[in-house]
């Protein structure tokens, strides 16, 4: 039914973009998505923001906090 | 210095950057990140022969790290929990009404289109420490639910639910700030029987 498959896919929206389903499952739930526009464009949006997100790191450590450990870690070794 | 002990010691090191990245968003402070990461290394390097060579170095790291935090700055600042089983309840309940028109959604779509990072970031550091973690390990590192769990020490269940929650926040303070510049019109949610939605709950 289609009521079933639109609430299942939209429970596991988020394992499905990340990775976490099995193939059976991503299967399923993909072929649901090509067939389901709203689903499909709630799952655009969840990768959207997942997208966003992850380019939301990329803070480089100082130097001299490298520095840092470095001296502490041949210290130990010394 | 052996060649294991090497080995040990150029890994590890090479996820200094990620390691200070993830605790900026976990004390929200750059004075105290490299007290942090510094610690953490402290600490590996110590108990370097607990580790075994071959499994999983980085997850390793983090979960020092993530204990370090909890023990060293945590207790500073103690948040009451919500239990799992609400959790778990809240979110399932929840994506059912996710499933919007898709007027609105495409409204949403082009207004994600024009969040900046420095959104994003700000957006991240305002939600609670184990969602902002959850998401971060996830989103920004790429790390499984397995691995999230074992960093996080919590199941897995909790790790889906801290995701969900985590996420959900963070679309709703994207929005907000999207309506603050005038790129998304915050309409009120379509009702779920006005044939506005898809047939998420009908005829099951």
């Amino acid at each position: 039914m289609p009521g079933r498959e639109c609430e299942e896919a939209l429970d596991r929206l988020f394992e499905y973009i990340d990775d976490e389903l099995s193939d059976d499952e991503l299967r399923r739930i993909g072929a649901h998505l090509k067939t389901c526009p709203p689903c499909e464009a709630e799952h655009k949006i969840k990768e959207k923001i997942k997208n966003l997100t992850s380019r939301s790191g990329g803070d480089a450590a100082p130097e001299e906090l490298r520095e840092r450990i470095l001296a502490s870690i041949r210290s130990t070794r010394a | 210095m052996s060649e294991t002990a090497l080995d040990f010691e150029t890994e590890a090191l090479s996820y200094m950057d990620q390691l200070y990245a993830a605790a900026l968003r976990m004390t929200r402070n750059g004075a105290d990140a490299e007290d942090l990461v510094q610690e953490t290394y402290a600490k590996a390097f110590a108990a370097q022969d607990k580790f075994t060579m071959g499994t999983n170095l980085k997850a390793w790291l983090y979960r020092i790290q993530t204990n370090a935090f909890i023990n060293t700055y945590r207790k500073k600042q103690r948040q009451p929990k919500l239990s799992d089983a609400e959790q778990v309840e809240d979110w399932q309940i929840a994506a059912a009404a996710e499933h919007t028109s898709s007027g609105l959604v495409s409204a949403e779509q082009e207004a994600l289109d024009q969040i900046g990072d420095v959104e994003v970031k700000r957006a991240l550091s305002e939600l609670s420490e184990d969602f902002r973690m959850a998401v971060y390990l996830s989103d920004v590192e790429g790390f499984a639910y397995k691995e999230i769990a074992e960093i996080m020490d919590t199941p897995v269940g909790t790790v889906m639910s801290r995701l969900h929650r985590g996420r959900k926040l963070l679309r709703e303070k994207l929005r907000e700030y999207a309506a603050e510049r005038g790129i998304y019109d915050k309409r009120p949610a379509p009702n779920v029987d006005s044939g506005e939605v898809c047939h998420a709950r009908k005829g099951v």
